[in-house]
């Protein structure tokens, strides 16, 4: 079902956690809350859940308001870090909780806690307890139990954070899989960027009790809206600039060293006056650039190379402006300290923010 | 240093055996010969003692000893939910506070304590005038020389017992478990029945096993607020060895109520312990 949260507000004591928060999630969309740790993210799925009541503004399931609705009414199911499950109860009793809290059938909870065990490929471990299971297992567990009441909307908060990188990798592709599969509105809380990436929709990036931006993972990363969510969503090179000026259909945007850059237009771009930057991320330079190859080329020296497998990151100087090139390790091996390479990157890699 | 180890333990070992295991070993010997006018008769061996203990009167006021402490743990165990719970809600700092409130009656020497219990509750007490004055009851209500005294001296002078386990339990549930049963769709009476209460059961049965261990033993409660008409065990055994100085019999009486009071213990947690279990596999 479609999620519409509207001017959402919620303080604990002084602290004002969630700060005017506004957003629509379409029926079957995987939407992700992506910020760092104290960001309000987890506060706002909390809200949604109706673990915390909201302070101010209203939330909507299916066009229906739930705000005051009480956590056992709401049809959501969440999906806990450290898995929350019953320590008690066997990983069947766990599946089929929810459904004996709807008071279904003792055949129909049989069938359907097994489908949701055969779901995530647990069927053989039903009797077992959970702390007889792996980290993965148990997270397996916890989502079967989410599901198998087939929510109105899934809630995961840091589902994958305890898990090693390997699986996390795994897991990452199996919750995309089963979301797509059943078509459940899903809300991810996270901070990490590729996960939020790689199960995905829409991202919403949060600082602060409030949403930066919000789009595509793509849209995000090559767009960013401003420095933080550039730099939040990966590494960048920012560029103090001293003057921005429309030049025919572009811009061209002048460092505080006098160097003359083209930039591509872009909505909102042109907004003198406020002190501006120029964002670059690392992988869209480009080394040894013939004249007229790129909108941009430049002499530049390496100051530093760094190898790290597939990709070779080093430090480049334009004059006195410094940057970050990663390069694939094909190239980066003609690179030392002291060479002097041509850099250079097309108008569309470059983004213009300005400080708020 | 692992060789050293029994070391520390015999300081309290010393303690224990020459205050407690030598006497009670003394008294069990002693139950097992005669109580004679020329003192006890080490001669000859003999069960009479015990069989003494299956006399009507010992019987009932044994009977009425295992009623006032059952009663009291189950007033207890009732009681000690809420109050855990809405101690665990309260910021960190001020918990340990109010669980000292809690412990504090145990702090007051028993006999004061029973003084205190006799004002409020003697016919002429503060509770009968009050009721009387607002003309709630007649005649004074009966609350204390009977078991209703005992009872009332007993649930906040052993509450700790119970609460202070609970307390720790309560303080250990992860939140999530609650609100994973939440979401999930129980409602708050679910959410205590199916995860709260079987997570915190070990912990209960511990604090109730002490406190029933206690009220069975309790003497300066019943002996004030109980007297002669309400005898308990403990009570007996006090008439029995200090009054008659019938040293054999009073010994029978201690080690008769050691023994009951360890096989309803026993029981009790076994009895438990298969309610969890079964609990645990249920399909």
């Amino acid at each position: 079902m479609s999620l519409e949260i509207e001017g959402l507000e919620k303080h604990f004591g002084d602290v004002r956690a969630v700060a005017g928060v506004d957003l629509a999630v379409g029926h079957g969309e995987f939407f992700t809350l992506l910020g760092p740790s104290g960001c309000g993210k987890t506060t706002i799925l909390r809200v949604i859940a109706g673990i915390y009541p909201a302070d101010r503004g209203r939330v909507r399931l299916g066009g229906v308001d739930v705000t005051e609705a009480p956590i056992h009414a709401r049809n959501m199911a969440l999906v806990f870090q450290n898995y929350a499950l019953f320590p008690h109860l066997t990983v069947f009793e766990n599946v089929a909780f929810g459904l004996r809290m709807r008071r279904l059938a003792r055949e129909e909870i049989r069938r359907r806690g097994r489908e949701a065990l055969e779901l995530v490929r647990l069927g053989t471990l039903a009797e077992r307890y959970p702390d007889q299971l792996s980290g993965g297992q148990q997270q397996r567990v916890s989502l079967a139990r989410a599901l198998v009441i087939r929510p109105d909307l899934l809630l995961l908060d840091e589902p994958l954070s305890n898990l090693d990188a390997r699986l996390r990798e795994e897991m990452r592709g199996e919750i995309r899989e089963l979301q797509r599969r059943l078509g459940v509105t899903t809300v991810l809380v996270t901070h990490d960027i590729q996960e939020a990436f790689a199960m995905s929709d829409r991202v919403a990036v949060l600082e602060a009790g409030r949403i930066l931006q919000t789009g595509r993972p793509a849209e995000l990363y090559l767009s960013p809206a401003s420095r933080f969510v550039a730099n939040f969503v990966g590494p960048t090179n920012e560029v103090a600039l001293a003057a921005i000026r429309t030049v025919g259909d572009g811009t061209l945007a002048t460092t505080s060293g006098g160097l003359a850059i083209k930039v591509a237009a872009r909505p909102g771009t042109d907004a003198g006056g406020k002190a501006a930057w120029l964002m670059i991320r690392p992988e869209n330079l480009r080394l040894f650039v013939a004249e007229g190859e790129t909108d941009n080329r430049y002499e530049a020296l390496v100051e530093d190379v760094v190898y790290l497998g597939a990709a070779t990151s080093c430090r480049l100087a334009i004059g006195d402006l410094r940057l970050m090139a990663a390069v694939p390790s094909t190239i980066g091996a003609r690179l030392a300290p002291g060479v002097r390479v041509a850099v250079g990157w097309s108008a569309e890699d470059g983004v213009i923010g300005h400080d708020r | 240093m692992e060789r050293a180890g029994w070391l520390f333990v015999l300081p309290l070992a010393l303690v224990l055996a020459t205050g407690y295991v030598w006497p009670l070993f003394q008294a069990g010997v002693n139950s097992f010969h005669l109580n004679t006018p020329e003192g006890i008769d080490l001669g000859h061996w003999t069960d009479a003692n015990y069989a003494k203990l299956l006399d009507p009167l010992y019987q009932s006021i044994l009977e009425r000893t295992l009623r006032i402490s059952l009663i009291v743990s189950a007033i207890t165990a009732v009681l000690a939910y809420p109050v855990a719970f809405f101690i665990v809600r309260l910021k960190p700092k001020v918990q340990p506070w109010l669980i000292l409130v809690y412990v504090s009656p145990w702090l007051v020497n028993t006999v004061v304590k029973s003084f205190g219990w006799s004002l409020l509750l003697r016919s002429n007490g503060v509770i009968n005038t009050t009721l009387q004055h607002l003309g709630l009851i007649d005649a004074p209500l009966h609350l204390m020389l009977n078991e209703t005294g005992v009872i009332i001296a007993l649930v906040p002078g052993h509450f700790m017992f119970v609460l202070l386990p609970l307390w720790a339990a309560a303080s250990g549930l992860d939140p999530n478990l609650k609100w994973a049963a939440g979401t999930l769709g129980a409602p708050p009476w679910q959410i205590f029945l199916r995860v709260t209460l079987p997570l915190t059961l070990p912990s209960l049965i511990a604090g109730l096993v002490i406190n029933f261990t206690m009220n069975m033993t309790a003497f300066a409660a019943p002996a004030i607020l109980g007297g002669v008409r309400a005898r308990t065990v403990s009570f007996l055994a006090f008439q029995v060895n200090l009054e008659q100085l019938n040293w054999p019999l009073g010994g029978a009486i201690a080690v008769g109520l050691l023994v009951f009071t360890l096989a309803v213990v026993w029981s009790g947690q076994r009895l438990a312990f298969l309610a969890v279990r079964s609990g645990r596999t249920r399909p």
